[in-house]
Order: structure tokens, then C-alpha cells, then sequence
């Protein structure tokens, strides 16, 4: 289950494959160091995002997944550990953090509330414009992330911020990292908090990055259920360090696994699961759409 | 190697549990002991006084049980400033503080005096002693207890319509937003950064400068307006009415062992302003 494709072992350290976006090394963090505050929040981490992959994060409150997220654009830089973003090397002082910062962009929780400008539009243009790119780049730029977020340009650039929903106002706010165009784009929790319904869209947003335009994800998520569906490889994260990795079927088939991690399957393939332990002759599922077929063709068998 | 932790160089506002003498202190004689302890810190003109300031503000830290580390941790983000001043003093007043005082430095039209020379040393020892004292106070003294202390305090001067529970109440919160913001302002630098903004760059251009602080401050503001609300809601639902016939949990009882600190503080500052120190 640790069958990580790039890991690499500290007997025989080998470089990694070019192709990946960030590779982190045995990482380790301390927060308030040098204060009686202080406290450990990674211990030992490896992990690695290669291009094009969507890379869920998923563990308790306090595992260190919002810690982990900031070594990926160098808001922190590494003391003990290996972090490599796009090529750069974090740990060393002449590291270009400006260049990793535009490679990777990140989305912290409730970014909504770091929106600023009185319009729309000018607050999805204010990467691209301390970009200093040319006024009709940053125009496109501008349409396409915010067409992408669901946003028409024509109809959202000149509406003022306060005046949009709480969904509006959080994919307007996805919008302006997304107008960066990110090698590799990390949300945390970008569904979180939100009404049901603009949830869905924002996930189905989300599908469409990965599958129409190929970008590499990192999603940070409480949400079993939207890991499963958008992940290609899920980390576990428990204490700080790596508990499990692999794809969504291997680590979510481990029941005993994940609640030593403090997390659970999600509730579908929880109810299938206890299903088949009861001996009921039923397919392994894991997402909701799996568990109905699954539980269809048992009732048709059990008719 | 983080620039974005704020909090780590904030030790005001903050409470350090260590359990010693200075945190079992009951808060009005704490409270009157501190401000003892400060008026000795600006009365007192001389190096040598200070020295004893210096050691006596040691020991109190000691007494509380606080890493020294942290207790002057606060000292390093104004480092800077302090030398500036103290240069600044050092070059520009010249002759004119106290004409009288014997020339010990002079280098062209920069003149050094004996009372320039200890003016500088004095105001450098008088930052770190306060300091000391504000930091102390507030690593020993929980929130709650500061607002009763204050309260309680106040209440002698409630017949002249001072309403002291409102402006203990009023300073508790202060103090406490203090590492709420702090953290909150940290969130968006780190936020803002991470689209692309930063707050380096040319500092000479005012007008620049501030205009990249809009990104922080606009967000923060607004969140610091939100808390307020979120707290005056959270109050009315815990039917809060204001100080008039308010009981509280823990009821404040001061020993002979409590008043023995402020007892000490007042003896020290009377022995600090009497005592004839030759410079």
C-alpha cells in the first residue's frame, strides 16, 4: 500500500523522475520553534505530485495537512527535509521562490475571504497583473479562469464582490489562483462550508480542470467521497507523518488502516462493506454511483 | 525559516501557564505591582539605577518562571529602531540636552556629551525593562483574571460614574484580538503571496507600498469587523447586560501573601528614586 512510484529509499538514494511537480523528502516541521509553544506538526513526510495527476490529502484535524501545503510554494522552506518544486530546490537560500510561486498555485481554506478588490474582475486580475503581464493577456486570462469556474466573464467581471453568493464568491476567489496558470494547483478544502448544491458544481468544476485541461491537482479534503471521486493516488496523513498511500481502492480498502488514522471509507462503501461481512454476495464499491449498481444487481439476484 | 509566523515574535497577549508565585498572585495587588514596577522604569534617570532595574526586572522574570528567550522575544523585531534612536541621539542633540555636561566625544559637529551618553543608554535599558515588566504580567495573568482585577479596582471610583467593568471589559478584548489578528494577518500575507503579491519592493515609493498593504488590510479589516459582530452576538445570547448586578465565577481573595509583592515593588521604587547614584 506504500507502493509509492517515486519513493525513493534512504539506502539507495536515486534521482526521481523528472516528471514530477513536487517531491518532498522525509520532511519535518515545527511550529513556534524557539518558544514554550512549540510543537511538532510534520514528522518524516514523502511524498511526490507528477504532472497531470490528482493527488488527494486526506487525514484528521492536526495531521499537518495544512502545514504539508505550504512547502508546495515555498510560503515555508524547508530546515530538515528535501522539498523540490518544479525543478527548484527549496532548501537552498538562492531558490526562486517567485517561479514556485507561479508553478504552484494555492488555494487555502475559505479563500473567499481574502478577495479584496470591489469588482469581480479585478480581484480575479490581481496575480496576473503583479505578474505584469500585457493588459489583453491578463484579459484571457481572466475569461478563461473564471469561464472555467463557472463564472461568465461578461456577466461577473463588473458585478461587485459583496453582491455574489458564498459559492459565487469562493470560486471567484479559485478563479484568481486558477488566472496564475499553475503548473500544479493546491486547494484545500475547497468545498467546505459550502450549501450542497453549489458543492456539487464546484467538485464537477474541479473533474473538468482534471479532465479537459490536464492540470495537475492536490486536493486537500474532510470529504471522503470527493477524494474518491476526483483522486488518482490519495496520502494519508496521520501525527505528521504518511500513514498509507496508493490509489483511492487500495487505501479505502483497508478499513483497519484508515481507523487507526482517525477516518473512515465513505459511507457507501461503508454500507456495502457491512453488507458483504453479513455474507450478502455483493461487488466492492466505493463511490455512490458503484454502491447503486453494485446493490442493484444484488436485488436483482436476491428477486 | 518562516517569514510569515508573526505570532512567534508576539509575546504580548499571550498566557504562559507555569504555575509559579507571579501566577498564583491575586490580580489587584499584580496589577498594582506592575504599575509600580513602570513608574520605577520612567522615573528613574541614572545608569546605575537602571542596572538595578535591569536586575530586579531579571528577577521578577525568574520568579514567573519564564524563559528569558521568550520573555525579551519581543525585543527583536525593534531592534532596528532602537538603534536608529539611539544614533539619532547620539548625533543630532549635541550640546543642546544639558549644555552643562562635560563634551566626552567630538568629531567634527557631532559632539557627544556625558547626559547625551547616559540618555542613550538609559532609554535602551528603560525599552527592554518595560519589556520585561508588560511581558511578564501578561505571560502570568489570564485574561479573566486581568478584567476582574481591573474591575475591581476601578469600583472605588464608580460614585464618580467611571464604569468599570465596561473599560475592563473593553481592554480584555483589546488584548485579546491581539494574537487573533495577528494570526488572521498572517493567513492573508501568506494568501496574498500565494497569488502572486508580496510586500517587498521598492520602500521608498510610499504610495506603492501601501497600495500593496490594500490586499492584507482590506481582507483584515473586514474580518476583524465580522469577529466584532460574531462576539456582540455570542454576548446578547448569553443575555449580557453590562456590569449592574453581575456576579462572577471565581471571586477574587487576596491574602497578606499576595500584597507582600506590591509591598516590595513600592519599597524598591521609593529606595530607587531616594538612593544617591553618581551616574
Amino acid at each position: 500500500m506504500t507502493g509509492d512510484p517515486g519513493a525513493v529509499t534512504p539506502q539507495s538514494p536515486r534521482p526521481v523522475a523528472a516528471s514530477a511537480a513536487i517531491e518532498i523528502e522525509d520532511l519535518w516541521h515545527t511550529y513556534m520553534r524557539g518558544t514554550p509553544f512549540e510543537h511538532p506538526a510534520l514528522r518524516g513526510v514523502t511524498l511526490h505530485v507528477h504532472d497531470g495527476e490528482v493527488v488527494g490529502i486526506i487525514g484528521q484535524t492536526g495531521s499537518g495537512k495544512s502545514t504539508l501545503i505550504q512547502y508546495f510554494n515555498g510560503l515555508m522552506r524547508p530546515i530538515r527535509g528535501r522539498v523540490i518544486v518544479a525543478g527548484h530546490d527549496l532548501g537552498s537560500p538562492r531558490a526562486d521562490v517567485a517561479a514556485v510561486r507561479r508553478a504552484v498555485g494555492l488555494a487555502f481554506q475559505e479563500p473567499e475571504t481574502q478577495v479584496f478588490e470591489r469588482l469581480v474582475g479585478d480581484d480575479v486580475a490581481y496575480g496576473p497583473r503583479r505578474l505584469r503581464l500585457p493588459f489583453h493577456e491578463i484579459r484571457e486570462r481572466v475569461r478563461w479562469a473564471m469561464e472555467i469556474m463557472g463564472l461568465p466573464f461578461e456577466t461577473f467581471k463588473d458585478r461587485y464582490t459583496f453582491t455574489l453568493s458564498g459559492g459565487e464568491l469562493r470560486k471567484a476567489a479559485l478563479a484568481g489562483v486558477l488566472a496564475l496558470r499553475p503548473r500544479v494547483l493546491v486547494l484545500d478544502e475547497p468545498t467546505s462550508g459550502l450549501d450542497p448544491r453549489s458543492r456539487d458544481d464546484l467538485r464537477a468544476r474541479i473533474e473538468e480542470l482534471r479532465d479537459r485541461e490536464g492540470m495537475t491537482v492536490v486536493l486537500v479534503s474532510h470529504d471522503m467521497e470527493e477524494v474518491v471521486r476526483l483522486s488518482d493516488r490519495v496520502y494519508v496523513l496521520h501525527d505528521g507523518a504518511v500513514a498509507a498511500s496508493g490509489s483511492p481502492r487500495e487505501v479505502f480498502g483497508d478499513a483497519a488502516r484508515l481507523a487507526a488514522a482517525g477516518l473512515a471509507p465513505p459511507e457507501a462503501a461503508q454500507v456495502v462493506q457491512r453488507l458483504r461481512d453479513r455474507g450478502y454476495p455483493v461487488r466492492e464499491a466505493l463511490t455512490l454511483e458503484e454502491a447503486e449498481t453494485a446493490l442493484a444487481a444484488l436485488l436483482e439476484r436476491t428477486r | 525559516m518562516s517569514e510569515f509566523e508573526l505570532l512567534r515574535n508576539i509575546t504580548i497577549g499571550q498566557y504562559l501557564p507555569t504555575g509559579s508565585y507571579l501566577h498564583r498572585l491575586d490580580p489587584r495587588p499584580k496589577i498594582i505591582a506592575a504599575l509600580l514596577l513602570t513608574a520605577a522604569v520612567s522615573f528613574a534617570p541614572t545608569i546605575l539605577g537602571n542596572a538595578c532595574l535591569l536586575a530586579a526586572c531579571a528577577l521578577v522574570v525568574r520568579l514567573g518562571r519564564i524563559p528569558f528567550g521568550y520573555a525579551l522575544r519581543g525585543l527583536v523585531p525593534a531592534v532596528p529602531f532602537l538603534v536608529i534612536l539611539a544614533v539619532l541621539q547620539l548625533v543630532f542633540y549635541g550640546r543642546n540636552y544639558d549644555p552643562a555636561s562635560p563634551v566626552i566625544f567630538q568629531w567634527g559637529w557631532i559632539v557627544v556629551t556625558a547626559a547625551v551618553g547616559r540618555l542613550v543608554v538609559v532609554s535602551a535599558a528603560r525599552f527592554v525593562e518595560l519589556l520585561m515588566v508588560t511581558s511578564v504580567f501578561t505571560l502570568s495573568t489570564r485574561t479573566t483574571e486581568l478584567t476582574l482585577g481591573v474591575e475591581s479596582l476601578l469600583r472605588p471610583l464608580r460614585p464618580l460614574r467611571v464604569p468599570a467593568h465596561e473599560l475592563a471589559l473593553v481592554a480584555t478584548i483589546a488584548l485579546r484580538f491581539v494574537p487573533t489578528l495577528a494570526l488572521e494577518a498572517e493567513r492573508l500575507l501568506r494568501a496574498q503571496a500565494s497569488r502572486g503579491g508580496s510586500l517587498g519592493g521598492r520602500r521608498w515609493n510610499f504610495v506603492a507600498a501601501a497600495r500593496r498593504l490594500l490586499p492584507i488590510l482590506v481582507p483584515l479589516f473586514t474580518f476583524a469587523l465580522t469577529r466584532a459582530e460574531e462576539l456582540i452576538v455570542a454576548m446578547e445570547a448569553r443575555a449580557y447586560t453590562g456590569g449592574g448586578g453581575r456576579t462572577t465565577y471565581s471571586v477574587l481573595q487576596g491574602t497578606l501573601r499576595d500584597w507582600l509583592a506590591p509591598a516590595v515593588a513600592l519599597i524598591f521604587l521609593i529606595v530607587l528614586l531616594r538612593a544617591p547614584f553618581a551616574f
